[in-house]
């Protein structure tokens, strides 16, 4: 016996307190429904409803079986709406990571629009470098994730790029702390501290060079993983400074935006071709919006002025 | 930061990154628009070889603007008696017939010998001192031809032990064309200015000291697309030099020259190379701070 039709049946006819507008509410011929009740009655061994010419009332052992039969039956259609919205990829477990050093604010509004965007969706989210993330997304333990580039990433798909400008992090007394925002140029002298160059040596390499283009060289550059280690570091002085996006504030080191944001960090969603499903598209669609307007990441930068260079080899 | 701790850090870093490159070096840079510097050694004679390609185009362009020349003239130039080389019409093997300009750019683009000497022919070696002299470039002087270069370093290498350098009369500026990192900042920055010569003239000039084909030296410490080198190149046995200017998009621009000998006689020194650049950024960076 399927349970279930049958306290839908047995509601109906509790509901309209007769057979036959139960039947025609139900699309069932009044003798089958009637069949059916009987059925449920003798699976229960006691009897449902009392009938008469007036209708069907629920005899004192129907309306507790009432009672038991409703939250049951909400929790079945509840159960129905998931199954449909996983068969829609609305919801269901997404495996999806984002990089060290995003921004808790970031973090924060993409978890809630995906929550907003996909209210079943359940999204096992983990903090993971770019190039872990690459080889998960392509080993498929990943189903997406945000990714930095420059990102030497064969084979997979990118979602549009976003620009997370950096500032820099400073112990709270140091001199330059005290203006709004500091010029690359000011840190000269200073030790820089950045991931290990392995973890991304493009975006490594890249954001020394814009450094450098903006009058920065740092005498020493010291490969330091993690935020909390980091800010160990320069709150111990020695003149150590970070390049990062905006951090959750922590008493001992402050950060500061950098005059006329010269350094951005390039990111966008990554996915395995073919392996777009709506929850990654969702999720693609959440993290764009969250850290556009949310995460202080913008869409563009303007365009640099190029030179030619015989080395090129193509005047373009 | 004054005025004067920076340049003197700066001279600290440069020096110590010509050491750790296993060279010694000169540089002179100099902000085009302010007239600020920083100096290594920058005042010191240094034999110039292929660095004087530049007084050499910048007389060609002054003559040209003085109407004492036509730069568009064209020259038949035979495959005899071409001066020795490595790259252009050098290692070319027909006749061919070029502008005097076009000549000037295969002069840049490659350091072309024959090409400069076809130049220094047409030009003269008085009129390029002269115009030298008039600029307030005393100590460049030209002596000799690139060829006449080509017939010292071959007498050179006929020394008993042609690793050993020191006596190389292409390396001593009293014997050969000299002249001293700051002359050479000084010269690139009045073609920057129009005070070689203005107008189209002057816009040539530049766009053909923008031409270069190798980036391993001064260029090397810009690595910014949006940043211009315009450079020159001059390489002798364990000498390494560039010359250049440096143009930023806010406008900035700065005249840098380098010279570095290697402790190493090789040919081949990638970090040598490399230290122009990085010392050159050094002293740019800092002139940029002031």
């Amino acid at each position: 016996m399927d349970l279930l039709a049958h306290l839908r049946y047995f509601r109906a006819v509790a509901e309209e307190q007769h057979f036959g507008r139960a039947a025609v509410r139900l699309r069932l011929a009044q003798p089958s429904l009637s069949q059916r009740i009987q059925r449920l009655e003798r699976e229960f061994g006691v009897r449902l409803f009392d009938r008469g010419r007036g209708g069907a009332v629920l005899t004192p052992a129907g309306r507790l079986v009432l009672a038991q039969a409703e939250p049951l039956l909400d929790a079945a259609d509840r159960l129905q709406s998931v199954v449909g919205r996983l068969q829609d990829g609305e919801a269901g477990t997404l495996r999806a990571a984002v990089p060290d050093q995003l921004g808790g604010a970031a973090v924060a509004a993409l978890l809630t629009t995906f929550r907003e965007r996909s209210p079943g969706g359940e999204l096992d989210l983990r903090e993971l470098n770019s190039r872990d993330q690459v080889a998960e997304l392509i080993a498929g333990t990943l189903d997406v994730g945000i990714v930095r580039h420059p990102n030497p990433a064969a084979g997979l798909a990118f979602g549009p790029i976003l620009h997370q400008p950096l500032g820099v992090l400073l112990p709270s007394d140091d001199p330059l702390a005290a203006q709004p925002s500091v010029d690359l140029r000011a840190l000269a002298g200073r030790d820089l501290a950045m991931p290990p160059r392995a973890t991304a040596p493009a975006l490594h390499d890249e954001t020394l060079t814009a450094c450098a283009r903006h009058g920065f060289t740092p005498n020493t550059v010291r490969g330091v993983e993690g935020l909390e280690f980091t800010r160990a570091l320069i709150m111990a002085g020695a003149g150590l400074v970070a390049l990062i996006p905006e951090p959750a504030p922590a008493p001992g080191t402050i950060w500061r935006p950098l005059t006329g944001d010269p350094l951005t960090w390039r990111t966008s969603v990554a996915w395995r071709p073919g392996h777009d499903g709506p929850a990654v598209r969702i999720f693609a669609e959440a993290a764009f919006d969250a850290l556009r307007t949310r995460g202080g990441m913008h869409t563009s930068v303007p365009e640099q002025q190029r030179f030619p260079r015989p080395v090129s080899e193509f005047a373009l | 930061m004054t005025n004067q701790v920076l340049p003197r850090k700066a001279a600290a870093r440069i020096t110590a990154a010509f050491t750790d490159a296993g060279v010694t070096g000169r540089l002179h840079a100099l902000d085009i628009d302010t007239g600020a510097t920083v100096s290594v050694a920058g005042t010191q004679p240094v034999p110039t070889s292929s660095l004087h390609k530049v007084p050499l185009l910048a007389t060609l362009y002054r003559e040209a603007a003085a109407g004492r020349l036509d730069r568009t003239r064209q020259i038949e130039i035979p495959t005899e008696a071409r001066t020795p080389g490595l790259s252009g019409l050098a290692v070319m093997r027909d006749a061919v017939r070029l502008s005097l300009r076009d000549l000037a750019t295969l002069v840049v683009a490659v350091s072309d010998n024959a090409a400069a000497d076809v130049l220094w022919r047409e030009v003269g070696l008085d009129t390029v001192n002269r115009t030298m002299a008039e600029l307030g470039l005393p100590e460049t002087v030209a002596v000799h031809l690139m060829t006449d270069i080509h017939d010292l370093l071959r007498a050179d290498r006929a020394a008993p032990d042609p690793s050993d350098v020191n006596g190389f009369s292409a390396l001593d500026p009293a014997r050969t064309n000299r002249s001293t990192p700051q002359e050479l900042t000084a010269l690139f920055a009045a073609v920057w200015r129009d005070e070689v010569c203005g107008g189209e003239l002057g816009a040539e000039l530049r766009s053909l000291l923008g031409g270069q084909a190798w980036t391993h030296r001064l260029a090397s410490g810009f690595p910014f697309d949006d940043v211009r080198v315009s450079g020159k190149t001059a390489t002798l046995p364990t000498l390494r030099a560039e010359a250049a200017v440096v143009e930023y998009p806010d406008g900035g621009r700065y005249a840098v020259a380098v010279f570095t000998r290697a402790a190493s006689p090789a040919t081949v020194l990638p970090a040598a190379d490399a230290v122009i650049g990085t010392t050159a950024r050094i002293a740019v960076d800092a002139l940029r701070l002031r």
